[in-house]
């Protein structure tokens, strides 16, 4: 399959890279690891005028290990990160999802994080060609006015099929992005949308440069369910993250499900039943699994394989799974 | 010991080397000078009629050599069999799925050739579509084909009689339905054909297949070539698993542009194309309904199949007998009623698949586990009691000669440790088996034998010329292990020219399991006519007769005194001294009753061997999420003769992958509106290394006196059985005879939560 | 479009190249290059059959644009072998029956030589898993599996292994 054609551009450094893209803006896109981006292009999904190659910007992969928190370049490759030793120990969360992205032979060593958190949200009415386009109506995101998921939705329900970010949004983590002439941090579980054409509350002058997770007492897990264990985005996932104190009491708990919704789900309410709970008491797991399910359910639609009733039964399982890893 | 040294042998394949150098040319790694790059506009709409094609903008954009469509083709319609010929190579007034051909462009480069495409302008009228068989059958909108009334493409009506009275026989009567929906091929070469005129006018294709005289006819007939001027080429070919037999729409469109340009023209398929406008494997509902004796024997059964037949007939015929014939093959009945019927849908188009019919033949064997619980007997004697035995014939009178069916099921039985663990093992841990045979090297009614050619060279190596063409599945290497074993040589002495139409004689192709039976056979029998003549001039040389002599090891020696020899090379040097070239032919015809025809008379000898095969199946699943574990499989087949054990057991895991781990666990096509959702291999799950099981191989040799050196057919009872074993081994472990295939977790884990409330409420 | 030009080092040799923005590479080293060893069975990063090596490490082809290989060491399956000689690995999966079709050859060999270039002795458990970006449809994996575990090391109960001194 053929690319549609553009310019390649190839800045040298960040101050670069900012101002193509502020002078670019939307005729513009990043190319990281390009897994996500060039597949959507040779689908026909998309065709900008410029590429931003991020290839010579190695000041953008890193991993530091800091003393509250472990600080991570954007464009650090999955490989590096699944290597790293701070990140196993302090956000195993994201250890977990990222062994799990695509298949360790490949999409590891191109795949980059920042790309991983930035791929486009996915459905199976609209993730096809442009002959399997054809001959039908647009869809939402697709320019059109229609969703093929849901009858009668008035937005797209795109699923957010990220591994990485659901687990990053499980550890809390933060966002830096850099503008041309403003940089601002964001809390992962505030960047996003509520509309599955642009998933991300972010300008397209803008760079993601950063991801920062808080160092915790906690324990994070994170778990997810495919068809197959490779080359398979998930159909549920979940991330959670515990901490407790000295009498094992649950003093803080995080409960994000992912690939239910057009981002990852942070379910405050199925956290709340674990507040103050003993860590070691199944059946409040299992009441928040339970609660978490109920919540998700409500966002998904059948739009990324296997059955939707399938999937909302699997979030309860996911949660519970992830919870009593810790 | 072996009489052979090079036949039953391990013997590494002859086409790997440059394999894995990179070496190997398949069609889309072709490169010829001026060559253009071809494209085919299809249809977006499942039901449409065409109004008008305006392919001006397309013709008058820079870089456009050539835009064909159906106008070009003066209407041939192409079909495998007189009574089923409904496709036109390019449409002209109507279109029947999304996929379906309207036109073609050649271009300087991809580009261009794809921005032609676009700019092809199309009007069509919609129609109403229908997308399953039952409401084809219903639909009181325009016709897919008008000939066929509701839809209907193929009904195979088989009856052996006294079915009805049989039941009322009967002890024990169930009846019940099994679904599955369209599987694929997903061969890992995506389509590609590449198609030039030369300079004396002759069409020369190189493109995947599965015959190349099978493709070589529909073109010589379009083309109004004399079959010498169309010449299919030799080349690597990446899998075809059933699926590269027939012509293909884009070999027409190919050529056709190829003709128009003056030019070469090669056409590559996207996945997605290869996924949807290739073939497919058929969308089944089964009902079975089985009467036994007080002893579980099958004495009646009447089984109706609804088949998804898509847009076109493709080989019909065949595929709607098939399913039957492997269960009528691999179990006794005393009498059995067969309604097959292939339905158009506005789908894809259908054709055989390694393992074709899934919800039939894991429908049946479910149906007999089911009936085996209530008698209270195994599954294993449940088999046993119900296999086929040497020397019977099936219910449509095929004489099975050889047969070691019960063989498979007890060496399987006993490697798996199936009696130890059947019944003992914990919850949610199963254990199954599935049997099956398949049919070796049947004529089809379109084509018939095959024949080789074989010359010695003065240096005393020998050029080998058949018609059989290599998928991938290792013929090249039959061939040469076959030559070199009867010639007395190494099969580095063989050189092999194959698969071409210009050079090789007619051969069936190597589909339906005649490869090694009927292409092997013809050139084992060209061997050993050639080796009668080198026989001849030995003989006078040593002095004794020719049949006292043998040849191995490219020498020629006295049997029962091997120091007197003479070696190969200078056989056929004093031969040419004199005169005399070494070179003979020979052939093979499979004798079957040509009387037989799928649809008209359904009865007779079918072909002149079968393979069995069983297969066992230990799985663990997981209760909460019903995702399934596969823990072993134990795979035993018997292949008549094993011409070669590494190649043969090759054949076996790569059933099990298709058959069993994708087949019965996660392969299935997802349609919206006549759309294939899942076109491609990410959503299509085809199954990885990470999550295939340990696999047991068993060899089993019944010899059967027909085949070459007693071989029959390599792994496709293994494809078939191996489907049947998972099912069995899931049902095993849930507690639930499941009735809707794949198995994927979401059906099990409902069945599951079903059977939980059942007892409860128990 | 106009054509930029760049140089890539393939196979240990630079090579001055022509190509558009938009050609990946796995279109350049078949289409310019004539390097048709690696596959394109499905273009969209999910088979693994155009997998090459860039820097040691296994890519695929098909979802990296030519210009980013700049600067690369990249590596086909045409490079794997020391001329006539074959790797132990190439070798290997000749005994042991782990091609058929030879598609996923390519891409299976590139993504087995960068683990045993940094495992020693991969485990099964292992191996799978290396392999578990590369699909291949004809053989079930089995001996696939077994060619990159014997791979330079025979082993004495496996009859396929290569035991000529
Ligand atoms: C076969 C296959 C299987 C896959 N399976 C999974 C899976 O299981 N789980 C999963 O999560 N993903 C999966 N992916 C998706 C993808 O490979 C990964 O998400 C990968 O991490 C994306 O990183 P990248 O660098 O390649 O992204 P790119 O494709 O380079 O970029 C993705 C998007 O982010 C933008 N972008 C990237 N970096 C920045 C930045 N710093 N600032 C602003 N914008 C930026 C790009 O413009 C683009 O729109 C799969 C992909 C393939 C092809
Ligand atoms: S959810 Fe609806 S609008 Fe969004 S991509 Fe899918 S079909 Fe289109
Ligand atoms: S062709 Fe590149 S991964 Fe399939
Ligand atoms: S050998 Fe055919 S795909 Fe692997």
């Amino acid at each position: 399959m053929r690319l549609p054609g553009f310019e390649y551009l190839n800045p040298q450094n960040l101050d670069q890279t900012l101002d193509m893209l502020a002078e670019h803006k939307d005729e513009a896109k990043i190319l990281a690891g390009g897994t996500d981006l060039l597949v959507r292009m040779k689908k026909g999904l998309l065709a900008p005028k410029y590429i931003i190659s991020l290839k010579a910007l190695d000041s953008l992969s890193y991993i530091k290990d800091e003393s509250d928190c472990i600080k991570i370049g954007t464009r650090t490759p999955i490989a590096d990160i699944i290597a790293s030793k701070p990140v196993q120990k302090h956000a195993r969360a994201l250890f977990q999802a990222c062994e799990k992205i695509g298949a360790v032979s490949i999409q590891h060593y191109k795949g980059t994080i920042g790309g991983n958190i930035l791929q486009n949200n996915r459905c199976h009415h609209y993730n096809q060609s442009d002959f399997y386009r054809s001959g039908r109506q647009a869809c939402h995101k697709d320019g059109g006015k229609i969703c093929y998921a849901r009858e009668e939705a008035d937005r797209c329900n795109s699923t957010c099929q990220s591994d990485g970010a659901t687990a990053l949004m499980a550890l809390g983590a933060g966002l830096t992005l850099a503008g041309k002439d403003n940089k601002r941090e964001v809390e992962l579980a505030n960047f996003y949308t509520t509309d599955g054409i642009m998933p991300f509350a972010m300008e397209s002058q803008e760079l993601l440069t950063e991801i920062s997770i808080p160092k915790t007492n906690g324990e994070s897990a994170y778990k997810r369910l495919a068809y197959r264990s490779a080359i398979d985005y998930p159909i549920v996932c979940a991330g959670v993250l515990l901490e407790s104190d000295n009498s094992d009491k649950i003093v803080r708990a995080r409960i994000v499900v992912g690939a239910m919704g057009r981002a990852p789900l942070l379910l405050a309410n199925a956290a709340s039943k674990l507040k103050g709970k003993d860590m070691n008491d199944q059946a409040t797991f299992k009441d928040a699994a339970t609660a978490a399910m109920s919540s998700a359910a409500a966002f998904a639609v059948h739009n990324v394989g296997s059955t939707l009733e399938y999937r909302c039964a699997m979030v309860e399982e996911m949660v519970l799974q992830a919870l009593k890893e810790i | 010991m072996s009489d052979y040294n090079i036949i039953g042998k391990r013997m590494p394949r002859v086409d790997s080397r440059a394999k894995v150098m990179g070496k190997v040319r398949y069609s889309a790694d072709i490169k010829l000078h001026g060559m253009l790059v071809g494209k085919i506009k299809r249809s977006p709409y499942a039901h449409a009629r065409i109004l008008s094609i305006d392919t001006s903008k397309a013709e008058n954009l820079p870089g456009v050599k050539a835009v064909v469509t159906g106008k070009d083709t003066e209407g041939v319609k192409w079909g495998v069999f007189g009574y089923t010929r409904d496709q036109q190579f390019i449409q002209t007034d109507k279109a029947r799925y999304i996929g379906d051909e309207v036109a073609g462009v050649a271009a300087v480069d991809e580009d261009t050739a794809l921005k032609a495409l676009d700019l092809i302008q199309v009007e069509y009228e919609q129609l109403p579509a229908v997308f399953e068989p039952m409401d084809a059958m219903a639909s009181d909108s325009e016709l897919i084909h008008e000939d066929f009334p509701n839809n209907i493409n193929i009904h195979v009506n088989i009856d052996t009689g006294e079915v009805d009275e049989n039941f009322k026989k009967a002890h024990y009567i169930r009846e019940d339905t099994f679904t599955a929906p369209e599987e694929s091929y997903f061969q890992a070469e995506p389509y590609a054909v590449v198609a030039r005129f030369d300079e004396d006018e002759c069409l020369e294709v190189w493109c995947p297949n599965g015959g190349p005289h099978m493709k070589s006819k529909p073109l010589s007939n379009s083309f109004k070539l004399p079959l010498h001027k169309v010449k299919i080429k030799k080349i690597a070919i990446g899998g075809a698993f059933g699926g590269r037999s027939e012509i293909c729409p884009a070999d027409y469109i190919c050529a056709l542009l190829a003709k128009k340009t003056s030019a070469p023209v090669k056409i590559i398929f996207t996945r997605e194309e290869n996924t949807i406008a290739t073939r497919q494997g058929h969308a089944m509902i089964t009902t079975h309904k089985t009467g036994v004796d007080k002893e579980g024997r099958v004495l009646a059964r009447d089984t109706t199949c609804y088949m998804d037949g898509g847009a076109y007939s493709s080989t019909g015929p065949i595929a709607t007998t098939v399913p039957f014939l492997s269960m009528e093959q691999a179990y006794r009945m005393e009498s059995v009623r067969y309604n097959g019927y292939r339905v158009y849908t506005n789908k894809p188009i259908r054709g055989m698949i390694r393992v074709h019919g899934r919800g039939f033949a894991c429908g049946l064997d479910t149906q007999l586990d089911m009936i085996a619980e209530h008698l209270g007997i195994d599954p294993v004697e449940m088999r046993l009691r119900n296999s086929r035995q040497p020397g019977e014939y099936t219910n449509t009178k095929s004489l099975v000669s050889s047969c070691a069916m019960d063989e498979t099921i007890h060496k399987a039985v006993e490697k798996s440790g199936f009696k130890e663990k059947w019944g003992k093992l914990p919850p949610f841990h199963g254990i199954g088996i599935g049997t099956n045979s398949v049919q070796t090297g049947f004529p089809m009614g379109i084509r018939g034998g095959s024949q080789s050619f074989i010359k010695f060279n003065e240096d005393g190596e020998a050029t080998v010329m058949t018609g059989v063409v290599d998928n991938g599945q290792g013929n090249d290497n039959m061939v040469v292990q076959i030559a070199a074993q009867e010639l007395g040589l190494l099969p580095e002495d063989i050189h092999l020219v194959s698969a071409d139409t210009e050079t090789t004689s007619s051969d069936p192709g190597s589909y339906s399991q005649v490869s090694t039976f009927v292409g092997g056979q013809a050139v084992k029998n060209a061997a050993s006519n050639c080796k009668k003549k080198l026989f001849d001039v030995a003989a006078k040389v040593l002095k004794v007769e020719p049949d006292t002599l043998k040849a191995e090891n490219r020498l020629i020696f006295v049997k029962d005194d091997p120091e007197k020899s003479i070696p190969i090379k200078k056989v056929v040097r004093i031969s040419l001294l004199n005169f005399n070239s070494v070179n003979a032919e020979g052939g093979y015809w499979p004798k079957v009753d040509m009387k037989r025809e799928w649809v008209s008379n359904p009865y007779g000898q079918m072909c002149e061997a079968f393979s069995f095969g069983t297969t066992i199946v230990e799985v663990k699943v997981d209760p909460d999420t019903g995702e399934v574990e596969v823990l072993e499989v134990t795979a035993s087949q018997d292949v008549g003769k094993a011409l070669n054990p590494l190649v043969l057991e090759g054949q076996f895991e790569g059933s099990i992958a298709m058959g069993g781990q994708g087949g019965m666990l996660t392969e299935y096509h997802e349609w919206h509106e006549g759309r294939c959702v899942n076109p491609t291999m990410l959503d299509y799950k085809l199954p990885l290394a990470c999550d295939m099981p340990k696999i047991n191989n068993i060899i089993v040799e019944s010899i059967e006196p027909k085949g070459p050196y007693g071989a029959k057919e390599a792994g496709m009872s293994i494809a078939m059985s191996a489907a049947q074993g998972y099912s069995a081994a899931v049902s095993n472990a849930i507690g639930v005879h499941m009735d809707s295939f794949p198995l994927t977790p979401d059906k099990i884990l409902t069945a599951i939560k079903n059977k939980k409330q059942q007892d409860t409420a128990k | 479009m106009e054509k930029l030009q760049i140089t890539l080092n393939i196979n240990g040799k630079d090579q001055a190249l022509l190509v558009q923005p938009n050609d990946t590479l796995l279109e350049v080293l078949r289409d310019e290059l004539d390097l048709t060893g690696s596959k394109e069975s499905c273009s969209e990063g999910i088979c693994g059959s155009c997998t090459i090596q860039m820097d040691g490490k296994p890519v695929r082809s098909c979802l990296t644009l030519a210009m980013e290989a700049q600067g690369t060491k990249i590596k086909t399956v045409e490079g794997l072998a020391n001329g006539d000689e074959l790797s132990n690995l190439q070798q290997s999966f000749i005994d042991h029956g782990a091609v058929q079709c030879g598609i996923c050859t390519p891409g299976m060999l590139m993504s087995a030589d960068a683990l045993l270039s940094e495992t020693l002795n991969p485990d099964d458990t292992t191996i799978r898993q290396a392999l578990s970006g590369n699909i291949c449809r004809c053989t079930g994996y089995s001996k696939i599996v077994e060619a990159v575990a014997h791979a330079g090391k025979p082993e004495k109960s496996c009859p396929d292994c290569q035991t000529k001194e």
